[in-house]
């Protein structure tokens, strides 16, 4: 099943059997409860309808009544706010409320790295360019883990180009805007609009612990991004490159990266070029790491900063149902992130296919084995679809999240 | 603090002699209110000799020396001298000797700073000037302070933190010579303490520190950080709590001045918004002639982009509602300009980019009427992928910028020393530079708000013309 075969048109109909046979409604309900009900319940969850209509500051008292308005109101979108002090629904008109807790999250789309790709543009995503995702992945989830030890992120394909990362340790949930600015800076190393051509800067001798870490990531992909994007490969994008290189040392940089006909080779005489000019101490002190300044801007991850500061911020719910894409927003689990292809996500239309073949194969089985007494197995609908994998993620992530709160409960119950 | 003294009660013997364990140090964290009572004169002079010293410690920034840079301190010392505000002086100096003089300039500061919270805690914006300046002031006499008259700081504030143990140390070696920002000579001698990260959040920042499952490793020139973060907290809520005890003080022999210290003979400099409605046929000319370069630029990728993303736009719009353009008007420059944009029909204008504009004039949401950015907000903002708002002096390149300078006809000297201000850090003087470039006079005072920077060009060129006339 191909993502080909989605019609948006199709939406309308298909949604209503997605969200009443499909939805993981258990496993959501405890996710957002964290072992506490009432977790539930404060938390803002809004809807996106048909003809973009949104209804903010939703907030539902157990699973029935969240599953109950899924199926009834049919969503196009789901999004996930803070947990409030008191319940969403329950506020009053043009009073405000307060968010206490939320976890913390990243949006990294690929729309930020058109500067830097050449094989797509805009929506469009390959597994040349998904790389740029796979090393933000990675870079991420090694800093939130040996910098800050948050050990439980969930990871979600946002339905497109794009990844979600929830950070859900107990820790992570609490922490106010003022915390999430400082951690979000520290993990932001790309800085500037549009008018900045040299964005990354690491000043001085030392290079901090956690970019050598990014770096030592990159480098596994960065020959492979030089000739997949081709990344001098036009007179536009050689000259966007220079622009990075102070002005002293750009008119000699580029009459030695001329020699060069590929971008791999022009980059490897920019490496050896460079390298002679530190030998030779004709690099100002603040431009030693231009190297590796070079290739965090090109690789490392573009974090959308006021996502994951504002602790009222919506973000896309997994398990949605991209509408242009036709997509789940489906959890994946990081070891598995090489051999994810995000065109390759099972769609609405897929699943609800799976569901159909599912039957009529097991009929079939049936009438070859003629064992018409054997007990009708009973089988969730999901189970039957290639949702399945995306699920035991999830669940999987539930159970490590649900091991944590337990051993900590116990702790506190010693004290 | 109690303020129920009567009316012409006399105490002459304040605690000198038997100054209570405030007064030890030149440092305090201001733990507990005064119980003392003091004259009601003593009690205003107090007031507008901090105020007076808060406003030098704005100045010294204003004026364009780094915040806590030897420029910085010593200008402020020197004020301090010039206004004969001896006993801050002394503060600053770093003595912490124990003599009738160090207590007296102690209890000034001590009474005063609690005088100040009473007056400060009013509302959001008072609140968070008053306590950068009082953390500004806390960290200038910290810093003065001799390593001895830093431990007693800590031990008479039960701070105890303890190093981490030498082989800890060793096995970290690496990763804390690479991530700590001090001096290599220190590097072997110094200890390094274990801290949960939420404690010192700048560092975290602005990545100067080593992170390990949560806690920072910071060295011993460090520790001031986290102190400094429990000096904010605690300020930040006793600053909450007086604020919700406001109703109970009502005496009208001080009510009236702590009502409107941060208003007296201060030459406050923010901007005042402009009176006459401004006729959008104007607005082309405007902006070219007397826009600052942050909203010039923002003004003329709307025009030729026909878009911006969300923080340019509400920076821009509320900017022009400070200069007087009205919600109509600014709604039909806006959809005028955004349906321009094939990709945003009139529909989806209404959708998604006609509810900020009226959000921002209070018509819509919350229906409050937010104020136009000041350039600190401005400044401090985060620029993004594909975004245009922020200080152009300070997320520029500076190449980029040198052109953009001459491209608007400056001259080259000019164009040099703005670049200069603007690589230093001095992102506000690079503005005031560049607004004495445009106009062939600086500001009546340096500009610190975008729309301050449009009136006085407005009104310097009208006055200009009437000359001429």
């Amino acid at each position: 099943m191909t993502n080909n075969d989605f019609n948006p048109d199709n939406l309308s109909f298909l949604l209503p059997v997605y969200y009443s046979r499909l939805f993981p409604y258990s496993q959501f309900h405890k996710w957002l409860s964290y072992g506490n009900p009432s977790n539930f319940q404060k938390r803002e969850i809004s809807f996106t309808l048909l003809g973009d209509v949104y209804i903010r500051y939703q907030s539902f008292d157990d699973e029935a009544e969240f599953a109950g308005q899924l199926c009834k109101k049919i969503p196009v979108k789901i999004d996930i706010g803070a947990v409030y002090s008191t319940k969403p629904k329950q506020r009053r008109l043009n009073t405000q409320i307060t968010p206490v807790e939320k976890e913390i999250v990243f949006d990294i789309d690929m729309n930020d790295y058109d500067e830097v790709r050449n094989c797509c543009s805009g929506a469009e995503v390959c597994p040349k360019c998904w790389k740029f995702m796979v090393i933000a992945c990675r870079i991420l989830d090694g800093a939130l883990e040996e910098d800050f030890g948050f050990k439980h992120k969930l990871w979600v394909f946002s339905g497109r180009r794009g990844i979600h990362c929830w950070v859900c340790d107990k820790e992570a949930r609490k922490v106010n805007e003022e915390v999430r600015m400082a951690l979000v800076e520290y993990l932001n190393v790309i800085k500037g609009g549009v008018n900045v051509n040299k964005r990354v800067s690491l000043p001085g001798d030392k290079i901090h612990t956690s970019i050598m870490r990014a770096l030592k990531i990159i480098n596994e992909y960065f020959d492979v991004i030089v000739e997949e994007q081709d990344i001098f490969g036009s007179e536009e994008r050689f000259n966007n490159f220079l622009q990075i290189i102070d002005e002293d040392l750009r008119h000699s940089i580029k009459n030695a990266m001329k020699r060069g006909e590929t971008s791999a080779e022009k980059w490897s005489i920019f490496e050896t070029t460079f390298d002679d000019m530190l030998r030779k101490d004709a690099v100002p002190k603040h431009l030693k790491n231009l190297k590796e300044e070079i290739k965090l801007q090109y690789a490392y991850p573009r974090l959308d900063a006021n996502v994951s500061i504002g602790m009222n911020h919506l973000l896309k719910s997994p398990f949605c149902v991209h509408p242009k894409t036709g997509k789940i927003s489906i959890p994946f689990s990081i070891n598995e992130l090489n051999e994810f292809d995000p065109n390759n996500v099972c769609t609405i239309q897929g699943i609800i296919e799976d569901i159909d073949q599912y039957e009529i194969k097991s009929k079939e089985i049936k009438m070859e084995t003629e064992e018409e007494d054997a007990k009708p197995q009973k089988v969730k609908d999901y189970e039957k679809t290639s949702l399945l994998s995306a699920i035991r993620v999830f669940e999987q992530f539930l159970d490590e999240l649900d091991k944590d709160n337990r051993s900590s409960d116990q702790g506190n119950g010693v004290d | 603090m109690d303020t129920s003294v009567g009316r012409r009660k006399v105490h002459r013997n304040i605690y000198y002699t038997d100054a209570g364990s405030e007064y030890q140090h030149d440092v305090s964290m201001y733990k507990v209110p005064p119980s003392n009572s003091i004259y009601l004169e003593e009690f205003e002079e107090l007031a507008v000799e901090r105020l007076q010293l808060l406003r030098i410690l704005e100045e010294s920034s204003a004026k364009g020396h780094r915040v806590y840079s030897e420029d910085w301190k010593s200008y402020i010392k020197e004020e301090l001298a010039k206004e004969g505000l001896k006993k801050f002086l002394r503060l600053a100096s770093g003595y912490c000797s124990q003599t009738e003089l160090d207590f007296q300039a102690r209890k000034a500061d001590y009474i005063s700073h609690y005088i100040l919270r009473v007056a400060y805690c009013r509302s959001e914006t008072l609140r968070r000037w008053f306590v950068n300046r009082e953390l500004e002031w806390f960290k200038l006499k910290f810093l003065a302070q001799s390593h001895q008259g830093f431990m007693k700081f800590l031990q008479l504030n039960d701070f105890t933190y303890t190093p981490i143990r030498p082989e800890v140390k060793e096995k970290l070696n690496h990763d804390l010579y690479t991530s700590t920002a001090i001096p290599d000579r220190e590097f072997n001698t110094t200890d390094f303490f274990k801290v949960p990260f939420t404690e010192v959040l700048p560092l975290v920042k602005g990545r100067k520190v080593f992170l390990k499952q949560g806690y920072a490793y910071i060295p011993t020139s460090d520790l001031i950080v986290c102190i400094l973060s429990q000096f904010r907290a605690s300020l930040n809520e006793s600053l909450l709590k007086f604020n919700s005890y406001l109703p109970r003080l009502d005496d009208d022999r001080i009510g009236n001045l702590l009502e409107n210290l941060h208003y007296i003979h201060t030459g406050d400099v923010s901007y005042e918004d402009t009176q006459d409605a401004l006729n959008p046929a104007n607005l082309d000319s405007y902006a070219k002639q007397f826009f600052p370069l942050c909203m010039s630029t923002l003004f003329n990728v709307l025009k030729t982009q026909h878009h911006l993303k969300h923080f340019g736009r509400l920076s821009l719009l509320l900017f022009l509602k400070g200069i007087g353009l009205s919600l109509e008007n600014t709604m039909e420059l806006w959809r005028n300009e955004f349906t321009k944009n094939p990709k945003i029909d009139s529909n989806t204008f209404e959708k998604q980019y006609a509810y900020l504009v009226r959000h921002s004039f209070g018509q819509a949401g919350a229906r409050v009427s937010y104020s136009p950015h000041s350039c600190l907000k401005i400044i401090m903002s985060n620029v993004g992928q594909g975004e245009y708002h922020g200080c152009p002096f300070k997320t520029w390149d500076p190449v980029y910028l040198k052109q953009k300078l001459t491209e608007l006809g400056l001259g080259s000297q000019a164009v040099t020393s703005i670049v200069e201000s603007a690589s230093g850090g001095h992102y506000q003087v690079a503005c005031t530079k560049c607004f004495e470039g445009n106009y062939g006079q600086a500001p009546a005072s340096s500009i610190n708000h975008p729309n301050q920077y449009f009136s006085e060009a407005v009104k310097l060129v009208k006055e200009k013309q009437e000359k001429k006339h």
